[in-house]
C-alpha cells in the first residue's frame, strides 16, 4: 500500500513541474512591461522604476528569476502583485482562499445522495415512464451552463419571490444560490454514472444468486449492488471536485462573491499577471491533491488497484 | 485497395439502413438533431434571418421591451436583441466548429504518430496528454486569456488545447489494435509508405469512434465558448455572443429578465440538442454499447 502511495504521490511530481513552468513562462509571454504599467503617470521616476525593479527582481537574468519564483514557491510566497504595489500575492488571496473549495465541497455533498439516488431509482425503473423522465432532466442538468441557469435562479427566487439574496457574502444565505446552481450539473453527471453502473451490477451472477435464493429486492439493491455501485462513482468525484472548483470562477463572478475564482478574473483584466499565475498554481494545485487523495482511497476499497497501476 | 466486391457493397448497404432505422426510432436522439438542424440552419442563414443589424445601436430606443418592433426588445445601446440572438448562433457554431476541426486533426495526426512509431514520440505525445489533462479545462482558458488578452483567438486555442488529448488517446489505442490486422501487415509488406497506410487503411476505421468523440463533444464547445464569453475572456463586442448577452442582461434581470433568459434558452437549448444527439450517436455507433 506504501508503495502505491508513492507512485501516487511521485506521478504529481510533472503536473506540479509543468504548472510550475506554465505560469513561469507565462509571466514573460504576457504583453507589456508590469514596471511600465505600475507608475503610472510616474513614468518619468527613475528611481521609483529602478526600486520597483528591483524589489520585483525583474532587474535579474531569467534563470535567476526562475530560481527565485521556484525558490519563493517551496516557501509558499508567490510574489508580489502588480495591481497592488509591494503588496504580497498571498495577501491579496489569503481571505478568498478557502472560498472556492468551500463552495464546491458543499455542492459535492449536496450532489452526492441527490444524484447517486436519482440514478439508482432510475435503473430500478428501467424503461419506464419515470426512468426516462429523469434521464431528460438529466441531460437538461448537465447541458445548460450554469450561469444561464443562475439568471434564471436569480430571477425567480431572489428578485420574483425573495426567497435568497441577489449578490453578496455576509451569511450563510448568500451560499444557499451559488451552491444550489454548482450541485446541479455535479447532481446530474453523479446519476447519470450511477445509472450506468447500477444496470451493469444488477447483471451480475451474484445479483441473479442474491434474487435467486429469494432475498428480498431491498437486500439485493442495498446489501449487492450499491457497495459495487459505490466504488467506481468514488474515482469521478475527484474530476467532478475538479470542474466545480472552475465553476466556482462563473458563480463568484455572477454573485459577487470575493473567492479565488472572482479574483482570478479581476486580476486577468487588471493584468495582475503574478495574481493569476498563483491561483492557475492554486487551483491545479487542488485538483492534482484531490485526484491523488481519490486515488489512494480507490486503492483502499479496491485491492486490485494497488497492483496493476 | 481493389473495388468493394457486390455483396460488400450491399452488406455495407444494409448497415446504413439499419443504422437509419435505429437512429430514426431513437426518440431523443431524433429530437438533438432536430435541435441542431434548427440551429446549424439559423447560423446559415442568420445574414438573412436577422431582422437588423446585430450592431447598430440607436440611442433613441434602449431597453424597450418586446414588441412589434422589436421582437425581443432592445439592450443597453438600443441594438436588436433578436437579431443578436440569430447571429450569436453563427458566432457560436462557428467557433465551436473551428475548434472541433483543430482538436480531430490534431490529435488524429498526434495519436496516429504515436501509435506508429512508439517509442519517444509515443511517450512524448501521451505524457503531453496527461499533463494536459492534469489541469481543469477553464484553468488553461484562463493562462490563455492571460498571455493573449481576451477574445475570439484565445477561445479557439485553449479550447483546442484541451481538446485534442482525448482524441489523441482514442485515435492511438484504435491504431494499436487495427496494426494487429492483417490486412495492415499486408500493407506493410507491399511496401506502402506509412502515412498512406494510417491515412487509407487506418483511418476509415476510426472515423465512427471519432464521429461518437465530436458529436459528444461539440455540445462541451459551445458550452465552455460560452462560458467564456459570459466571462468576458471570450467573444468581444460588438459581436453578439449569448454568453456575452446572459452577462449584459444580468445588470437589468430586474426589468428586463428576457435579454438574459433569451440568450439562455438558445444556449441551452442548442447544447441539449447536440448532447441529445451525441448520446444517441454513442448508443448506435459504440459496438461496446450496442451489444448490451
Amino acid at each position: 500500500m506504501s508503495a502505491y502511495v508513492v507512485r501516487r504521490l511521485l506521478g504529481l511530481l510533472p503536473v506540479l513541474a509543468a504548472a510550475i513552468v506554465l505560469t513561469f513562462a507565462a509571466n514573460q509571454f504576457v504583453p507589456g512591461d508590469p514596471v511600465t504599467v505600475m507608475l503610472g503617470d510616474q513614468g518619468g521616476n527613475v528611481e521609483l522604476e529602478q526600486k520597483l525593479r528591483r524589489e520585483y527582481g525583474l532587474d535579474r537574468p531569467l534563470p535567476v528569476q526562475f530560481a527565485d519564483y521556484l525558490a519563493k514557491l517551496a516557501r509558499g510566497d508567490f510574489g508580489l502583485s502588480f495591481r497592488y504595489p509591494s503588496v504580497p500575492v498571498t495577501q491579496v488571496i489569503r481571505d478568498a482562499l478557502w472560498i472556492s473549495p468551500s463552495l464546491a465541497a458543499a455542492a459535492l455533498v449536496l450532489a452526492l445522495p441527490i444524484g447517486i439516488s436519482l440514478g439508482i431509482v432510475a435503473a430500478l425503473r428501467r424503461n419506464t415512464l419515470a426512468d426516462t423522465g429523469i434521464i431528460l432532466v438529466l441531460v437538461a442538468g448537465l447541458s445548460i451552463p450554469n450561469f444561464a441557469l443562475a439568471a434564471f435562479f436569480v430571477w425567480i427566487f431572489a428578485l420574483k419571490l425573495g426567497w435568497a439574496p441577489v449578490a453578496g457574502w455576509t451569511s450563510w444565505r448568500h451560499a444557499v444560490l451559488p451552491v444550489a446552481l454548482l450541485a446541479i450539473p455535479a447532481a446530474a453527471y453523479l446519476a447519470r454514472l450511477a445509472r450506468t453502473f447500477m444496470l451493469e451490477v444488477l447483471q451480475q451472477d451474484y445479483v441473479r444468486t442474491a434474487r435467486a435464493k429469494g432475498l428480498p429486492e431491498r437486500l439485493v439493491v442495498w446489501r449487492h449492488s450499491l457497495r459495487n455501485v459505490l466504488v467506481p462513482i468514488l474515482t469521478v468525484c475527484g474530476v467532478i471536485f475538479g470542474t466545480l472548483i472552475t465553476g466556482t470562477v462563473v458563480i463568484e463572478t455572477i454573485f459577487n462573491i470575493p473567492g479565488l475564482g472572482r479574483i482570478a478574473i479581476d486580476s486577468i483584466f487588471a493584468r495582475d499577471y503574478p495574481v493569476t499565475m498563483a491561483i492557475v498554481m492554486l487551483f491545479t494545485f487542488f485538483y492534482a491533491i484531490i485526484n491523488f487523495i481519490v486515488d489512494v482511497l480507490y486503492g483502499i476499497v479496491d485491492p486490485r488497484i494497488r497492483i496493476s497501476r | 485497395m481493389i473495388g468493394r466486391t457486390a455483396a460488400e457493397a450491399i452488406s455495407e448497404g444494409s448497415r446504413l439502413a439499419e443504422f437509419s432505422r435505429l437512429f430514426l426510432a431513437n426518440r431523443s436522439a431524433m429530437l438533438g438533431a432536430t435541435i441542431v438542424l434548427i440551429a446549424v440552419v439559423v447560423a446559415l442563414l442568420s445574414s438573412w434571418l436577422a431582422p437588423t443589424d446585430y450592431a447598430r445601436t440607436n440611442m433613441l430606443f434602449v431597453w424597450e421591451p418586446p414588441g412589434d418592433d422589436f421582437v425581443l426588445g432592445t439592450d443597453a445601446l438600443g441594438r436588436d436583441v433578436f437579431s443578436r440572438l440569430i447571429v450569436g448562433a453563427r458566432v457560436s457554431l462557428t467557433i465551436a466548429l473551428s475548434v472541433l476541426a483543430i482538436a480531430l486533426t490534431v490529435g488524429t495526426a498526434a495519436g496516429m504518430a504515436a501509435a506508429w512509431n512508439g517509442g519517444w514520440i509515443d511517450s512524448l505525445v501521451m505524457r503531453t496528454a496527461d499533463i494536459t489533462f492534469a489541469f481543469p479545462e477553464l484553468i488553461i482558458a484562463i493562462l490563455v486569456a492571460a498571455i493573449l488578452g481576451p477574445g475570439i483567438l484565445t477561445v479557439i486555442i485553449s479550447l483546442s488545447l484541451v481538446s485534442w488529448p482525448g482524441i489523441a488517446r482514442i485515435v492511438r489505442a484504435l491504431v494499436l489494435t487495427l496494426r494487429g490486422e492483417l490486412y495492415i501487415d499486408a500493407a506493410i509488406v507491399c511496401g506502402t509508405p506509412p502515412t498512406q497506410i494510417l491515412l487509407r487503411h487506418c483511418l476509415p476505421n476510426i472515423v465512427p469512434a471519432l464521429i461518437v468523440r465530436a458529436s459528444v463533444g461539440v455540445g462541451f464547445i459551445v458550452m465552455a465558448e460560452a462560458t467564456l464569453s459570459f466571462l468576458g475572456l471570450g467573444v468581444q463586442e460588438p459581436l453578439p455572443s449569448w454568453g456575452g448577452m446572459i452577462r449584459d442582461g444580468l445588470t437589468a434581470l430586474r426589468t428586463d429578465p428576457h435579454l438574459s433568459l433569451a440568450a439562455g434558452a438558445a444556449l441551452g437549448t442548442t447544447i441539449i440538442g447536440f448532447n441529445l444527439l451525441g448520446d444517441g450517436l454513442r448508443d448506435l455507433l459504440d459496438p461496446r454499447i450496442r451489444e448490451r
